[in-house]
């Protein structure tokens, strides 16, 4: 019983080391998590593993857009508001400006286009005749969390698997989104998130006068179901089958007829060639941009004439190629984002990509690296103490902090990253240091015979130790908490490191000392 | 096996005002090199790519050196700021400083001219300014935790502020060190200079803990404190050191960073624990006290 009171430190060390072996190596823990959002996982251990040490992009940056606070509408319908604010903008259109209502007649109103400042939209609310009470930069945490909706959404319809997007806000109140996409090149990443993704279809027809008149015929809410994008056929453009709601089938049709585009015989469009003789098109727009026109089929335009259609309202979007196919197939599904990622050359935000084989490469030298700097530490160690009895169980109680951690980052699915590895290697620094300052301690003048003595020792020495892990504690704090990127790792892993080591490893280390001395 | 013993150093040979004198006229060049930098370049050192914005691209190219260089400079539109090369592979490291061309189009630029492009990194110029003041801000709060921690530890004043003169000191002379090796402040130096304080404080609470808190002769509670914190101090540096070179030679750069830093600061950290913060505890115990 006695033995078991005694070494209850040593113990509990033991403990917590099987439970983080465990959690390193069962294949039951973190199983689940395997294809955790923005990580990669490998091998034997359930270690997850961060951009840096996997490989993949990353893009952080906060949305484009500016927010009126407290908006009188009066009893104007937001629509309305929304046209007249974009309307005295120059460069919004209505697609830009989202209002939302906060109250029957009040509310705020977002405009996400790029350069307009907070007081251009002050001065085009006056205009319009709405009062309001403040604008700012940014947008609102309604708009955000859509926006992070859209983003995942389009990431997983991309097939872009273990991809992440979430919203950060700093202690200083900025926001930002992140993405995480392991295994992916910035480019297609950047691509993705970058467009609006606002898919419409436009009738392009002439007028009784000979102009030529766009509407929108189609938007995404119109579509019931969207197919995936097909290749073309012999003659034929890539396409996304699309099937038409029910209950604006009947419009789109009636539209069709009126504005010829589903004409006896069906049309030719030439829009690219001849936009002022052609016959009515329709319009595939993607942000604003025509990305391309097509007229429509004999039959299709008979069916429409006999109103047919509109019982099997079934429909192809045409493309150019097979990847715009894909994008609108992607756009349609996910959905547009109310605001952009504010990326770019004058933008806000920071992106990073790694290659996977850089990676993999990081992951061996950073280990290699901590390998090597524990074997100086050892090396010293064993100089200065000539002692394996000593030295040997220092070396192997400050591993034990890493392993309690390494399980632990496990044990929560925590992605290491070269933050995270330099924390180890700090870790192991000051674990050691103190180790050393209780060796010393307990050996001072003379022989350590009672268990008295040992334990007054042993005392003091954890007084300089409790005061230096307090004000490590402190100075990496600020890191923890801070937004600072790459550095939160690095500081959580090093506080966390102290916190073990005084709790757990270096009361342990006594009472192994104190058994090899005491004998 | 071959134990090494922490030399005793016969401290009765210098008066504290000659020990003390050496480290704080390295704290007065360390800080006019730094204030200078401040007045000439409005910052206290030259931040790096975290804090200005620009862009890094880490690549590989499949030429001789001289040839490989100039391959580089042919490139890229601008041309890089700096080229720097991993330990004799084929890896480059370059950074430009604008933000006109995206990082996209210089991936682009590099893969049509064959480069193999294994990372890079962008962060724009508002992000990078804001994130420095975050930076700058979270130095100043560690160490004024520290040093109000310190103070409540001791509640004495000379001791007191013995370790928190030497702890500014262990920061001030890497960051000179810095400006004259020409080393940028990144997030991975920032980090080591918080370490710095975390590390630096221990030495010295070890020393004053010993002399004020121990019974037994000066000279002796001195010898002690230092056989114990020599040691710690020199298996931090001597881990710092190696993993320094290793992560030079592997070119992880965030790794060597932290490394280059803490070993400036710890090399500092034995100076001015055991001339400064020794000469004021001694000064205190002799002199301080009586009065």
């Amino acid at each position: 019983m006695g033995k078991i009171r005694d070494n209850w430190r040593i113990i509990l060390l033991v403990l917590v080391l099987a439970v983080s072996v465990f959690a390193l190596f069962s294949p039951t823990v973190g199983g689940d998590d395997a294809d955790a959002p923005g990580t990669a996982s490998t091998g034997v251990t359930n270690l997850q593993y961060g951009l840096q040490l996997s490989g993949g992009t990353r893009i952080r940056a906060p949305l484009v857009g500016v927010t009126a606070e407290d908006v009188e509408f009066g009893d104007t319908e937001p629509p309305q508001v929304e046209r007249d604010v974009a309307s005295e903008l120059a460069n919004a259109t209505v697609a830009d400006v989202i209002v939302r209502e906060e109250s029957r007649t009040s509310g705020t109103v977002e405009v996400t286009a790029d350069g307009v400042t907070p007081a251009q939209l002050g001065t085009a609310l006056d205009d319009a005749g709405y009062s309001y009470e403040t604008t700012r930069d940014g947008v609102t945490e309604d708009t955000r969390t859509q926006t992070v909706e859209v983003l995942s959404n389009k990431i997983n319809e991309a097939g872009l698997s273990g991809g992440t997007v979430q919203q950060i806000t700093t202690p200083t109140g900025e926001n930002f989104v992140l993405v995480e996409v392991p295994d992916e090149s910035r480019q297609e990443v950047v691509d993705l998130v970058n467009d609006r993704g606002n898919v419409r279809v436009d009738a392009y027809y002439a007028t009784d006068d000979g102009s030529y008149e766009q509407t929108t015929v189609l938007e995404r809410d119109d579509f019931q179901s969207i197919g995936t994008a097909e290749q073309g056929g012999e003659g034929q453009q890539p396409r996304v089958p699309v099937v038409v709601r029910e209950d604006v089938a009947p419009t789109f049709q009636e539209r069709m007829i009126e504005t010829g585009v589903a004409q006896q015989g069906g049309s030719r469009c030439r829009y690219g060639a001849a936009p002022n003789s052609t016959d009515p098109c329709l319009l595939l727009v993607v942000d604003g941009e025509v990305v391309n026109s097509f007229g429509m089929s004999p039959g299709l335009a008979s069916g429409m004439q006999s109103g047919d259609w509109a019982q099997d309202p079934r429909f192809v979007l045409q493309t150019r190629n097979f990847t715009g196919a894909q994008d609108v197939a992607i756009n349609l599904r996910a959905g547009a984002l109310p605001a952009a990622l504010d990326i770019g050359p004058d933008g806000e935000g920071t992106s990073s990509f790694i290659a996977p084989s850089q990676g993999q490469q990081f992951r061996t030298d950073s280990l290699l690296t901590g390998i090597i700097a524990v074997f100086a530490v050892a090396g010293v160690v064993f100089l200065r103490y000539g002692e394996v009895e000593v030295a040997l169980p220092m070396i192997v109680t400050a591993l034990s902090e890493v392993v309690v951690l390494l399980g632990f980052a496990a044990g929560i699915g925590y992605p290491l990253d070269l933050s995270v590895i330099a924390g180890f290697i700090a870790v192991i620094g000051t674990g050691v240091d103190d180790l050393i300052i209780i060796a010393d301690e307990v050996m001072a003048e003379g022989d350590v015979n009672s268990r008295r003595v040992f334990q007054s020792r042993f005392r003091k020495a954890f007084w300089v130790i409790g005061a230096a892990a307090a004000t490590t504690i402190i100075a990496m704090s600020p890191l923890a908490v801070l937004s600072l990127g790459d550095l939160q790792g690095f500081a959580i892993f090093t506080i966390l490191g102290v916190i073990v080591g005084v709790l757990l490893t270096r009361p342990a280390y006594g009472d192994i000392l104190r058994a090899l001395l005491t004998r | 096996m071959v134990a090494f013993e922490v030399p005793e150093i016969d401290y009765t040979r210098y008066t504290n005002r000659q020990l003390a004198a050496v480290p704080l006229a390295v704290l007065a060049v360390a800080l006019l090199i730094v204030g200078g930098w401040y007045v000439a370049t409005g910052a206290p050192v030259d931040p790096g790519l975290d804090f200005t914005g620009g862009a890094e691209l880490r690549i590989t190219v499949d030429a001789p050196d001289g040839q490989a260089r100039e391959q580089i400079q042919q490139t890229f539109d601008p041309t890089p700021a700096t080229i720097r090369q991993v330990s004799n592979s084929d890896t480059y490291i370059l950074t430009f400083q604008t933000e006109e061309v995206g990082i996209s189009a210089l991936e682009e630029q590099a893969r049509a001219a064959g480069f193999e492009v294994e990372s890079s990194y962008s962060v724009s110029a508002n992000f990078g300014s804001r994130t420095q003041g975050i930076a700058l801000g979270g130095v100043a709060f560690a160490f004024l935790g520290m040093s109000v921690l310190v103070f409540l530890m001791f509640r004495t004043f000379v001791p007191s502020i013995a370790v928190v003169v030497s702890a500014f000191s262990d920061i001030v002379i890497p960051v000179a060190l810095m400006n004259l090796l020409g080393i940028e402040l990144t997030l991975g130096t920032v980090a080591a200079l918080l370490m710095i304080i975390g590390y630096s404080v221990d030495s010295d609470i070890l020393l004053n803990n010993h002399i004020l808190r121990r019974s037994g002769d000066f000279y002796e509670s001195t010898h002690r404190a230092m056989r114990t914190g020599v040691t710690m101090t020199l298996t931090s540096l001597s881990a710092m050191i190696v993993m320094t070179v290793v992560a030079t030679l592997f070119g992880i750069q965030l790794l060597a960073a932290i490394g280059t830093v803490l070993v400036f600061g710890l090399a500092t950290d034995l100076m001015n624990t055991y001339m400064l913060n020794l000469s004021l505890l001694r000064w205190y115990k002799y002199e301080g006290v009586a009065n």
